[in-house]
């Protein structure tokens, strides 16, 4: 279980994301500033590689999302099929995912809501970026 | 709340398996990611967004899904569709004969008014090429609809001929939205 005990603070303008949210591989733009909520919360999600192919999904649990009540606020981004009441987000751009989440069952007055792990994704303005692998530790 | 944007467009893309269409839903990158998980479920639909004289635009674009092995695509998937990208493989005869069907299918199910364009895919293929780029520009002309030859994997005019599809939504829409008003102002006046 990743530690996710990081300093997001300085990330978080009025709850909100103070800079872009890229895909840490292609820098594909995912979310523009200031459009998505911060949210605490565990939740496992499927790790990108899956060393074994006998049905059984890896995951990682993650804890801290970005998240979007309506799936057009997203800048580029990809939604999978549907595998039991979900779909997971991939990069628009070079596929990499999955970096979030859509729950159909928790549709509610006509809002969809997506999350985005923060620790993975959440980077960071122009210039600067910062790896996976440093988030998460610094998580 | 508040949209964030001035546009949502719905795009389809059309044509046999195999033609690339999968690689058409904009993928730019170089080293597209082939992680199991995603690949195995394989993408729904992908949202983009671009900025057209000053207006901010989502496209929501969707692939058929393997759909098209059965040669049906139902009514539903073309619900609210308001652009269709048809795409064909230039070194695939086949596919390209095929794409008149596809049209048909498209006048049975999907709304009259949908903005239609022909794809010929994977012209960084040459060599392999089976389809010429004259045919394929005659095809277009036939059917009164805008050709492009693209390279998915080259990223060759993939974006351009999107822009160009949005574009001509927004057009049409704009011209359908100033008619509205011309009548509804003409409506006040009487």
């Amino acid at each position: 279980m990743p530690e996710n005990s990081a300093d997001y603070s300085q990330e978080i303008d009025n709850g909100k994301n103070l800079r872009s949210v890229i895909c840490k591989f292609c820098t594909s733009i995912i979310l523009t500033p200031s459009t998505a909520s911060f949210s605490s919360f565990e939740f496992d999600l499927p790790l990108m590689s899956q060393r074994k192919n006998d049905g059984n999904v890896e995951t990682e649990t993650v804890t801290t999302f970005w998240i979007v009540n309506d799936m057009f606020t997203f800048q580029n981004v990809g939604f999978s099929h549907t595998i039991g009441d979900k779909k997971y987000l991939t990069c628009a751009d070079c596929e990499a995912g999955p970096i979030g989440y859509h729950d159909l069952s928790e549709k509610k007055m006509e809002e969809i809501t997506a999350f985005i792990p923060h620790f993975s994704k959440a980077q960071i303005a122009v210039g600067t970026i910062v790896t996976y692998k440093q988030i998460a530790v610094a998580a | 709340m508040a949209k964030t944007y001035d546009y949502l467009f719905k795009l389809l893309l059309i044509g046999d398996s195999g033609v690339g269409k999968t690689c058409v839903l904009f993928r730019f990158s170089e080293d597209a990611f082939n992680t199991t998980f995603i690949s195995t479920i394989g993408i729904d639909f992908k949202i983009r967004t671009i900025e057209l004289d000053g207006k901010k635009i989502k496209l929501q674009i969707w692939d058929t899904a393997g759909q098209e092995r059965f040669r049906t695509i139902t009514t539903a998937y073309y619900r609210g569709a308001m652009g269709i990208m048809l795409v064909y493989d230039i070194t695939n005869e086949k596919s390209f004969e095929n794409i008149k069907n596809w049209i048909r299918n498209i006048e049975e199910n999907a709304s009259a008014d949908v903005e239609k364009m022909l794809l010929g895919n994977k012209c960084e293929l040459e060599e392999k090429r089976q389809v010429s780029k004259e045919r394929g520009e005659q095809l277009a002309v036939e059917y009164g609809i805008k050709f492009f030859e693209t390279s998915a994997k080259a990223s060759i005019r993939v974006e351009e001929a999107f822009f160009t599809l949005a574009k001509d939504i927004k057009t049409k829409m704009d011209k359908k939205l100033d008619e509205v008003m011309n009548y509804s102002w003409f409506k006040i006046q009487c």
